[in-house]
């Protein structure tokens, strides 16, 4: 028997063969998922959701360091601009998705100019108070949004367009691929940038601004233009939350609490991981499900589920401190492991936890 | 004019709650350099431990100083417990412990004590009449109580840092960690201390808001206060006691006279505009009113 690990060089045959095999094992699984009871396939196409808005934040948390709790205004800012334009302006629903992602790079762009000069916890009060105005602006311009009775689109305005093969009975299948595609291609497309020149860029801004300016990159753009797409990235899980859910209001699920919820999704994952998105969009979809499940006397069921989800929590940092992801990959590093070929830009895209090496899955102290 | 004064009174009472939390807030980051989220939801288990003591029949001073023991145990516990061992990791894991520990202690004051609203005693006299006339205004003596205590807490604590062995321990661990290390100080149980007075004093603030705040004693009572609470450490600067004081009072007068005197944002945009006013004062000095500059070696 050959010794562990097994080495794998990327670029050659055999790393081909990995990445095929997983790429195709994930959509067996999809294919699998979708065939499940209508219950079940809701639950994962809001993990997709989530997966696809944690993504966004983990551009601008994860890979360049400016920690947003306001990520939620973006969700918001999406769900409501595809319930609009809907509900009020007739849109079809797909076609929203394009004035949503640039209203939230828009404003993502002009949340991320204080970043220029306010930095960390500080940023973090910025985005705070983005993050407390979105409900109270619902509210305020309640003519258009509703306001505090919430926004409800026709569930015949959301059925599934002709030519994408589903009847207009099958909504719920139709979303959970729309869901589906469009995370791969999120997936794709942050893979892409995190190893391009601008993805250097990030980290560098994030591991150490000021040598990172003096190597020449300019901080300022890469800061504002990451915040505007890390919003617009947000904004298209918005777009798709409110096909899913149909009825939108300030105060359900565009709150702080759902900024916390894409944090705790983003770290649990594995911050700064291609792939730590998706993980922790399942873990905080499925662990309160699951917790809310060990009840044995349905009295106070909410209350243990938020105790064990808590603990949860505090115990996947201690054991796994860069995520589960980081976990994964470091177990999976004893089997395989995947060695970089000398210099060569092969594309790598594997949508799954693969064992690949995460770029930079450790945030070291700057000195 | 006595409208001016009720709701500059009104801001006073309220800018007291968010600068004795911002203050609990300043003490743990001074120490240990984050923000700690929990702080709302400690200060709400201590208060429901209060409130709880209330309902076996013991006087509700009995109950604060009941919470106030609780909450420098649970602080202090808490650091040594989950603070200390993913301190030196990142800061983030900090905060997910943090963010870990507010649902978990949420969920485990409804757990024990269930989610409904429950009605705090106050500790000062609380009628209709309990008030003292100032130009027309009336300035009600649970008010002018919370005002007097915060001034209490502040004077203990500026005693405490400047006036005491421990609190020039505390001093020299905020500002230079290893050397304080060096010369002989015990970083650890000085964080350990810090982090139960801060929970201590969250006990303090939770057992006095909660009879003035419009929820009662619920499960919600605290986000939002933590919520005003770190935007006011942040306004005054994170590491500074001082800022932190006039953080909390300018947030709660800016709040009120928002709410009262501008026609367009008027009572339904009031927390947008009074933190859309620190985030363009922040603009002007990042590290806040007070706080230091952070040098960074290259």
């Amino acid at each position: 028997m050959k010794s562990l690990p097994y080495v794998i060089t990327r670029g050659t045959w055999a790393h081909r063969v990995l990445i095929l095999s997983v790429a195709a094992l994930v959509v067996l699984a999809v294919l699998w998922a979708s065939g499940l009871a209508q219950f079940r396939v809701a639950q994962l196409t809001s993990v997709f959701i989530y997966a696809i808005a944690i993504s966004g934040l983990n551009l601008a948390t994860g890979y360049t360091g400016l920690l947003s709790i306001g990520h939620s205004a973006f969700f918001g800012l999406g769900a409501y601009t595809t319930g609009v334009l809907v509900m009020k302006y007739n849109w079809d629903p797909l076609s929203t998705v394009v004035p949503a992602i640039i209203l939230c790079f828009i404003v993502g762009f002009l949340i991320g100019l204080p970043a220029l000069r306010i930095r960390g916890l500080y940023l973090a009060l910025v985005t705070l108070a983005v993050g407390v105005a979105f409900p109270e602006l619902v509210r305020r311009f309640d003519d258009l949004t509703g306001g505090a009775r919430g926004l409800v689109i026709r569930r015949r305005l959301l059925n599934p367009p002709p030519w994408s093969g589903f009847s207009a009975g099958q909504r719920d299948a139709w979303l959970f691929w729309l869901s589906a595609v469009l995370l791969g291609i999120v997936l794709f497309g942050v893979h892409n940038l995190v190893r391009s020149r601008a993805g250097l860029a990030m980290i560098a801004t994030r591991d150490n601004e000021i040598a990172a300016a003096a190597s020449g990159i300019r901080v300022a753009v890469v800061k504002t233009s990451i915040f505007g797409l890390s919003g617009a990235v947000t904004g298209l899980a918005g777009c798709l939350f409110a096909m899913y859910l149909a009825a939108l209001s300030p105060d359900g699920s565009f709150t702080l609490l759902k900024s916390i919820e894409f944090i705790t999704g983003l770290v649990i994952g594995g911050a700064a991981t291609r792939t730590g998105p998706v993980v922790g969009a399942f873990a905080v979809v499925y662990i309160p499900y699951f917790t809310a499940n060990l009840n044995p006397s349905n009295v106070s069921q909410g209350q243990l589920s938020g105790v064990l989800f808590g603990l949860a929590l505090i115990l996947i940092i201690f054991l796994m401190p860069d995520g589960l992801v980081g976990g994964i990959s470091r177990l999976s590093g004893r089997f395989v492991h995947v060695r970089p070929a000398a210099p060569s830009n092969t594309p790598t895209p594997p949508p799954a936890p693969a064992p690949v090496p995460t770029g930079a899955g450790s945030r070291g102290e700057p000195s | 004019m006595s409208l001016l004064l009720d709701r500059l009174f009104d801001g006073v009472t309220n800018g007291c709650v968010y600068a004795i939390m911002a203050l609990a807030l300043v003490i743990v980051f001074r120490g240990s350099g984050t923000i700690n989220f929990a702080q709302g939801e400690l200060a709400l288990f201590t208060t429901y431990i209060a409130w709880w003591l209330t309902t076996l029949g013991a006087p509700i001073w009995l109950g604060l100083i009941a919470a106030t023991v609780a909450g420098l145990i649970l602080g202090a516990g808490v650091e040594r417990v989950l603070i200390r061992p993913v301190r030196r990791r990142n800061d983030l894991a900090v905060l997910i412990v943090c963010l870990g520990l507010f649902t978990a202690l949420n969920a485990l004051a409804g757990l024990i004590w269930n989610s409904e609203t429950k009605t705090m005693p106050s500790i000062f006299p609380n009628g209709l009449e309990d008030y003292v006339g100032i130009g027309g205004a009336r300035l009600y003596f649970d008010g002018l109580g919370v005002w007097i205590v915060v001034l209490i807490v502040v004077g203990l604590m500026f005693l405490l840092f400047n006036h005491t062995r421990l609190g020039l321990h505390m001093r020299a661990v905020a500002n230079a960690p290893e050397s304080a290390a060096l010369s002989g100080v015990r970083t650890g149980r000085v964080l350990m201390f810090g982090w139960g007075v801060s929970g201590a004093i969250g006990a303090v603030a939770g057992v006095l808001i909660t009879p003035l705040s419009p929820q009662q004693l619920g499960l919600q009572t605290m986000f939002p206060i933590l919520i005003y609470a770190s935007a006011a450490a942040l306004f005054g600067g994170l590491d500074s006691p001082v800022g932190a004081v006039v953080g909390g009072l300018v947030l709660g007068v800016l709040q009120q006279l928002i709410m009262g005197y501008v026609g367009f944002v008027g009572d339904s945009l009031p927390q947008t505009a009074a933190l859309t006013i620190i985030v363009a004062v922040l603009v002007l000095r990042p590290n806040g009113l007070f706080g230091t500059r952070q040098l960074e070696r290259v």
